[in-house]
């Protein structure tokens, strides 16, 4: 019943704003908006509560038949790979809906389609049914695309539409693939049970989990799929951004574990050494990409892209420490980068820009943004992979589970863990570093050195999400294991099937 | 919404060599008088005033009493050593003493003017061999060093020299702005000529006041600065100072490269414009910026009627001591402004062209240095 | 078993807190919490914790002397086959090492406080170097190498801050991201060698990796590829960390950071460096052409440092380059396999060079000024500053017989036999040194005053202090490195060598003594002499030829990524959106299209889904 629980706060939210008998204030909607998602946050607790890390199968399961007849049925079910990432999307909705501010334009549909993400994102991820995931997985995509279309920048239209279309062939591929499974073996048996060969021939095993790749790695997303993303990015207001790299490309993550490796262990041993590769190719490519970037907010999107890769690189090496580090990467993505995206908020809103070439000197301490720079210092070492956060250990677990499986691609995606430091070195030094200034220099220093510059002060409301999400990413990193507890008996599981087949 | 960033970004012109010259010749005041410059200068002046009396004091006090002292440890407590004073030091609730300390460096390291001119004179060596004489006696330390470190004991007592100099000026600079900030009050100053004005003549008063300085060693009385070595107030302390801080500076580690190969420092002193009038108030408070610490202090003895007038501005309470420093350097420009109408050599009305010619010399001499000064700040 | 230990060593894991809580402590002032007090209250605490730091190591020795050397670790992170541990190695070398860091972090907090007494963000210079200090503790007790690794990592970290001090300051915003990436070139490559080396010896106590790495080498457990790779992987964090050629850099550039900041990193930081390397070279022995590149690189450092050292017109960078040489002497040492003596070396030279670092610090803010060619006449007026600057350097070169004599003729005597040719470096290095320290004394404590110097009184007592105490501790050094290391005894060397190290450091002094001194801001006018002025005086180009290779490579690269991303990628998926999108005009996608339209599309979705999937049914 927890879990049931768990999907029916945000939907009921969902319902209950669009229903609102009278009008209420952006402010008020706001306010009961955190208030159902704090609800949502302490419930997601409770499960963690209730959860037994020893055991390495799902959990607090519960089955219903809905459409027997098509094999539907409602199932949830949690294990120590799905609910770190249900108390990460717990803890981002909030802070997304937290950091969401001035809303004048339909105040009411954008917090429902808030609400409604994040329901839609927890249910594919308690789903213990292909199609149930696949409802939940479609369902998140609608608001997703409105938040963008509607409240987006000034190009949000081509953005939205790219992603919709981007997204569309993503859900048709996985849709695709799981019609195809009972095409090919015949059952409509739509539960989680591993396919083997004795119910598949290896050559429908493998288009099967080609076209499922390809469909969870549009949405992760890998190179060369990725090219939605950093427009999105760029077009989204911030929190939606949050919500998109600290929530929803982990539900492509997820489902590479979930409906690629553990549902097709031969074939997925079959292709691992050329997951392998693609993984450091998408490492090297997000990395240099974002390198070149002078738009903050695209330098971090092109980041994802890399960091999202190593994942893929750790469920290719298929090892127990190598999964277990995929769980740690997107838990660790999924706060980083919403801290990245929150900040790189900040400024834009105090700056009115993103420019590189433009912004310097941010740190500066009476009329900068001082503290703003502080957590994006930490922000960034944390992405670069310093230890004692959570990036570090992430990385070094994803590598060290995979340096003797596939020891070229993992150096390769060492070397882009190094190129990381590099652009966002760069973001720092340029941005936060130097005389303050937001105007592109004019090329007399002593010029420049006259303007003054009359910032808005960030409250500090403004920066306790960002606070939080800090202390999250230092905890992590100093105490790993609170969350190496909740998933290493579900990863060591997963890595013995495959190891038992092959 | 983002703001366009046009808006946040503003700048006052700066005015040329030429029109600083206009406005001296023509009696006009650099700074534009306005009440909110007169509210700002006035108000900051206050808080100077009171922040320049503790520096004296502790300034006169070091040079008295701490002359020569190897550890002193508790210089900056004026001599009274309860343990409430010491708390309050402890948990840095104090006026930064280090900035005059800071003033005071700047204004021994440049070494111009009569008062360094008499620290390399015979007779002053000749005090120095006297009290180094005493102190030998009751010293076994500084018996030692100075037959191999003959320089060093005398070029302390030459920066002590310097310190009570400096105390000395600043007593009367610190009277001189209580007074204005009391004058404004009994609305007996109203604008910014009148500002300049009332410094002007409180200068002029001062002029040939005395500067001299005795240490007791063992009861007995030693001159560094003896009364007939005829230093004064204006020529002799307050040029150097104004040349030393106003103008020269130093520069600052957090602005600029003391890297050799960078060469990003003058080697000569005199075109240094690292001074109070060239320097750039928004970095105030960041690291590796001396100035901030007398930002702070000012912001300390604030009067409430700015202080309220900052907070309605631009970050309120969040970048106040910016706008102090701000204020301040307009208020300096109206010090320098004042001195310079002080020490005109003609009076500006005569009529005599040779007159005209040096009043129109000197006015420019001064042009020449504060054109590339930041008189952006000038402006209403 | 680790209950019966004394309870100094039982909490050991505290020392390296205490540094840290020193930055949490100061976080208050540093963050601007407290508004209307100044910040010297966290300059107090970082003392207050880093004394407890000094007391705890002392009584940890003492301990330890009683007991013999102990080991202490607990567990933090455990996986399938991967076992994390947080270990403490308690040997009195490491003991020796972490009171080495404790003092000179305490002695340098109290010469900050005068050499920053007008520094506002005060706070946050004490709140790093608290950070600093703690991570620098942890390294030298560490008894395992992910431990190692993890606070080399944070060490880069708190150097990046540290030499990001003055932020706004033009040559500091790509001083401190230079000095980062150089450093981390050597991480990332150390954290290939980790992983590896945890992947294939599974434990990663440096004890276990002994044991692996001699099966390894006798029973080939690896190829002799990987091998060699791993053997590179390794030293190259160490490399990266003690400044040596081509990952010298960030030494020099670290240099816009504060004086106080550079006592440590030239003495202390290096030295932890070294430790590890020191902690890792058995494993390294697996690879001999790690070994021999590791000779390489510390024979290029110590002669090559020691050249480009003499051409700088700069104060600090004279002494950081000369940094970088000593540390290729003790890499020489190391890998010669002589630990005890580079020990020795390493806490000679962390020691005097830290005084030498002051008085360049104590000279700084007097002078405003660190060109060479503008100081001058300083001897006379400044005796603490200039009693430091002769004693550290003293310690340093070998002629006086102080620390550093004593290190070479050790050095020396052991290495004639063994390989003469790296004797021969060890002395011309020294006359290098020599010839350095000699010019720059001339050219700042002798001659007339200049005017940036005419004017100087000695550096406050907050900074006279410390050097004084420094100035001791350096004199008194040969009888402490004694006790360290009575058997066989730094004297144990003969007659001859003592003359060879001798007459190397007197030619140096004399060279430096006779040659003439720099003019200010000029070359000569020689073309031979001005391209090996220049070539020295700008670290043979080093900055350009990184520029010219790695940096232009990153650059184009990722300039090439973004073409293909924008032309290519971008390119096809517009190519292919046009085309659906004329197709699909009347699904009205565009989002002036309307949203119901797309919500009729996917119920339309569903309805053929189940659909299709109750005729598969039937067929099935």
């Amino acid at each position: 019943m927890l879990l049931t629980v768990l999907l029916l706060i945000p939907f009921a939210g969902t319902l209950a704003l669009l229903v609102w008998p009278s009008s209420p204030s952006p402010s008020r909607l706001r306010q009961i908006s955190i208030a159902i998602l704090a609800a949502q946050l302490a419930l997601s607790v409770l499960v963690a509560l209730q959860f037994d890390p020893a055991l390495p199968g799902l959990q607090l399961q519960e089955q219903h038949s809905w459409i027997p007849g098509i094999g539907l049925n409602y199932a949830l079910g949690v294990d120590g790979l799905s609910l770190p990432l249900v108390l990460i999307n717990g803890a981002l909705t909030l802070v997304s809906a937290v950091i969401t501010r001035d809303i004048d334009k339909r105040p009411r549909i954008y917090f429902a389609m808030l609400l409604l993400i994040s329901g839609a994102v927890n249910g594919a991820f308690l789903a213990d049914n292909l199609l149930l995931f696949f409802l939940f997985y479609e369902l998140e995509l609608i608001p997703l695309w409105l938040l963008v279309s509607v409240w987006g920048g000034v190009n949000r239209a081509y953005a939205a539409t790219k992603f919709l279309i981007f997204t569309a062939i993503s859900g048709m591929l996985i849709l695709g693939a799981f019609l195809g499974l009972a095409l090919l073996t015949g059952s409509v048996d739509f539960s989680l049970t591993p396919v083997l060969s004795d119910r598949l021939a290896m050559g429908g095993q493998l288009w099967l989990l080609v076209a499922i790749l390809i469909g969870f790695g549009i949405k992760i997303p890998l190179v060369p799929l990725h090219n939605w993303l950093p427009d999105t990015h760029t077009q989204a207001s911030t929190p939606v951004s949050v919500l998109l790299a600290g929530v929803l490309l982990k539900l492509g993550t997820y489902g590479l574990l979930r409906f690629g490796l553990q549902l097709f262990p031969e074939a997925w041993a079959r292709i691992a050494p050329i997951l392998a590769i693609w993984a450091a190719i998408s490492v090297l490519y997000g990395s240099l990409a974002a390198i070149a970037q002078t738009d903050m907010k695209r330098m971090v999107a092109y980041s994802s892209v890399g960091h999202m890769g190593y994942v893929l690189l750790a469920a290719a090496a298929d090892t127990p420490v190598s999964l277990l580090g995929a769980v740690f990467q997107m838990v660790s993505h999924g706060l980083i980068s919403a801290l990245l995206f929150l900040l790189v908020g900040i400024v834009y809103r105090k700056t009115g820009t993103r420019d590189l070439e433009v912004l310097r000197g941010l740190l500066n301490p009476e009329k900068g943004l001082p503290l703003t720079g502080t957590l994006m210092i930490l922000a960034v070492m944390a992405s670069a992979g310093l230890p004692g956060m959570a990036g570090f250990i992430s990385e070094f677990l994803v590598f060290r589970g995979s340096i003797g499986v596939f020891p070229v691609a993992t150096l390769l995606s060492m070397v882009g863990s190094g190129l990381t430091a590099v652009y966002f070195l760069l973001l720092v030094n340029r941005a936060f570093f130097g005389r303050l200034a937001v105007t592109p220099p004019s090329g007399d220093a002593e010029a420049d050195a006259r303007l003054d510059v009359q910032l808005a002060p960030v409250a500090p409301r403004e920066t306790i999400p960002a606070l939080a999400l800090a202390a999250g990413i230092v905890a992590i990193g100093l105490v790993p294991s609170s969350l190496g507890h909740l998933s290493e008996a579900a990863t060591t599981a997963m890595a013995a099937i495959t190891a038992g087949v092959s | 919404m983002p703001v366009v960033s046009q808006d946040l970004v503003h700048a006052n012109l700066s005015i040329d060599r030429e029109e600083v010259k206009r406005r001296l010749l023509s009696g006009e005041t650099l700074l534009t008088d306005t009440p909110d410059h007169v509210l700002e200068v006035v108000g900051v002046l206050e808080s100077y005033g009171e922040v320049l009396d503790a520096y004296s004091i502790n300034l006169i006090y070091q040079a008295e009493h701490q002359f020569l002292n190897p550890f002193p440890l508790f210089k900056y407590l004026d001599g009274d050593l309860n343990p409430a004073k010491i708390w309050r030091h402890l948990t840095h609730n104090r006026i930064n003493f280090e900035y005059a300390e800071y003033c005071q460096k700047a204004m021994f390291w440049h070494a111009t003017g009569g008062l360094d001119a008499y620290l390399d004179s015979p007779a002053f060596a000749d005090n120095c061999r006297r009290i180094i004489a005493a102190k030998r006696r009751r010293d076994p330390l500084l018996a030692i060093l100075n037959p191999l470190f003959p320089a060093f004991l005398p070029e302390l007592i030459r920066s002590a020299a310097t310190t009570h100099a400096l105390g000395q000026f600043w007593r009367v600079m610190s009277d001189l702005f209580l007074d204005l900030a009391a004058a404004e009050r009994d609305g007996r100053v109203r604008s910014i000529p009148q500002v300049v004005d009332f410094i002007k003549d409180g200068l002029v008063a001062a002029a040939a006041n005395p500067i001299h300085y005795g240490v007791m060693i063992q009861g007995e009385r030693f001159w560094v600065l003896p009364p007939e070595a005829g230093l004064t107030f204006l020529v002799d302390v307050a040029v150097p100072y104004v040349e030393a801080v106003f103008l020269r500076g130093m520069p600052f580690l957090g602005t600029v490269s003391f890297n050799a190969q960078a060469q990003q420092i003058s080697p000569d002193q005199a075109k240094f414009t690292y001074g109070a009038l060239y320097a750039d108030a928004l970095p105030s408070m960041g690291a590796g910026i001396p100035p901030s610490l007398l930002m702070q202090d000012m912001y300390r003895h604030l009067p409430e009627k700015l202080h309220q007038w900052y907070r309605e501005r631009t970050r309120g309470e969040g970048d106040v001591r910016v706008k102090i420093c701000m204020s301040f350097q307009k208020s300096m420009f109206c010090v320098t402004n004042a001195a310079i109408n002080g020490t005109m050599p003609h009076p500006l009305s005569s009529a005599d062209p040779a007159a005209q010619a040096a009043n129109a010399a000197y006015a420019d001499a001064w042009a020449q240095r504060l054109g590339i000064a930041r008189t952006d700040c000038l402006a209403a | 078993m680790s209950n019966a230990l004394p309870l100094p060593l039982q909490l050991i894991w505290l020392v390296p807190l205490y540094g840290f809580s020193g930055m949490l402590l100061s976080l208050p002032w540093a963050t601007g919490w407290i508004k209307r007090n100044g910040p010297r209250p966290a300059a107090y605490l970082n003392l207050l914790v880093t004394l407890l730091a000094v007391l705890h190591g002392s009584l940890a020795i003492s301990e330890v002397v009683q007991l013999g050397p102990q080991h202490l670790d607990f567990p933090w992170f455990q996986a399938a086959d991967l076992n994390l541990r947080i270990g403490f190695d308690l040997s009195l070398t490491n003991l020796a090492a972490l009171e080495l860091v404790t003092t000179m972090s305490l002695i340098c907090q109290v010469f900050a406080l005068g050499y920053l007494d007008k520094e506002w963000s005060l706070a946050r210079f004490y709140a790093l170097v608290g950070f600093f200090e703690g991570a620098m503790s942890g390294v030298v007790l560490s008894s395992n190498l992910f431990m190692s690794y993890f606070l080399l990592e944070m060490l880069t970290l708190s150097t990046y801050l540290l030499v990001g001090f003055w932020y706004a300051q033009p040559l500091v915003v790509t001083a401190a991201r230079d000095a980062f990436l150089t450093k981390r070139v050597g991480d990332v490559l150390l954290l290939m060698g980790v992983v590896a080396v945890s992947s294939w010896a599974g434990s990663m106590e440096f004890t276990d990796l002994y044991a692996w790495a001699a099966q390894a080498r006798e029973q080939h457990l690896i190829t002799p590829l990987a091998g060699t790779l791993l053997g590179l992987g390794l030293i190259a964090g160490p490399m990266g960390k003690c400044a040596q050629f081509p990952m010298h850099l960030w030494l020099d550039e670290a240099m816009e950071g504060p004086n106080p900041a550079s006592i440590l990193r030239n003495s202390v930081v290096v030295t932890c460096g070294a430790i590890v390397l020191l902690k890792l070279m058995p494993v390294v022995a697996v690879s001999p052409l790690a070994t021999t590149v590791l000779l390489a690189v510390g024979s290029i450092s110590a002669l090559g440092g020691g050249l480009v050292a003499i051409a700088q017109v700069d104060l600090k960078r004279a002494f950081s380059y000369s940094t970088t040489s000593y540390l290729g002497l003790v890499f020489i040492a190391i890998a010669l396999q002589q630990p005890g003596i580079a020990l020795l070396l390493l806490f000679a030279h962390g020691l005097a060079r830290a005084l030498q670092f002051m008085s360049v610090g104590s000279i700084i803010a007097t002078t405003n000024c660190q060109d060479l060619t503008e100081l001058g006449g300083l001897g006379t007026r400044m005796p603490a500053t200039s009693l430091a600057f002769l004693v550290g350097s003293a310690g340093l070169v070998g002629l006086l017989p102080l620390g550093g004599f004593w290190c070479y003729g050790l050095l020396v005597e052991n290495l004639w036999q063994l390989a003469p040719g790296y004797a021969a470096i060890f002395l011309l290095t020294n006359v290098l040194a020599a010839a350095n320290v000699s010019r720059v004394y001339r050219s700042v404590f002798m001659g007339p005053a200049m005017p940036k110097t005419k004017r100087t009184p000695e550096a406050n007592w907050l900074m006279a202090l410390p050097m004084v105490s420094l100035t001791v501790i350096v004199l008194l050094l040969p009888a402490i490195m004694q006790r360290i290391d009575p058997v066989p005894g730094i004297a144990s060397f003969s007659l001859a060598v003592a003359g060879a190290v001798l007459a190397s450091g007197l030619v140096g002094v004399l060279l430096g003594a006779l040659t003439p001194l720099d003019e200010f801001w000029s070359r000569s006018r020689q073309p031979l002499v001005r391209l090996v002025q220049d070539l020295l005086a700008y670290d043979f180009y080093t900055p350009e030829i990184y520029r010219r290779t790695i940096v232009s490579a990153v650059a184009s690269l990722a300039r090439f990524t973004r073409w293909f991303d924008i032309n290519v990628i971008k390119g096809a998926v517009d190519g292919v959106g046009r085309l659906s999108l004329s197709t699909a005009e009347g699904l009205k996608l565009t989002v002036s299209g309307q949203l119901q339209s797309y919500v009729l599309t996917v119920i339309l979705a569903v309805v053929l889904l189940i659909g299709s999937l109750q005729v598969l049914r039937e067929v099935g």
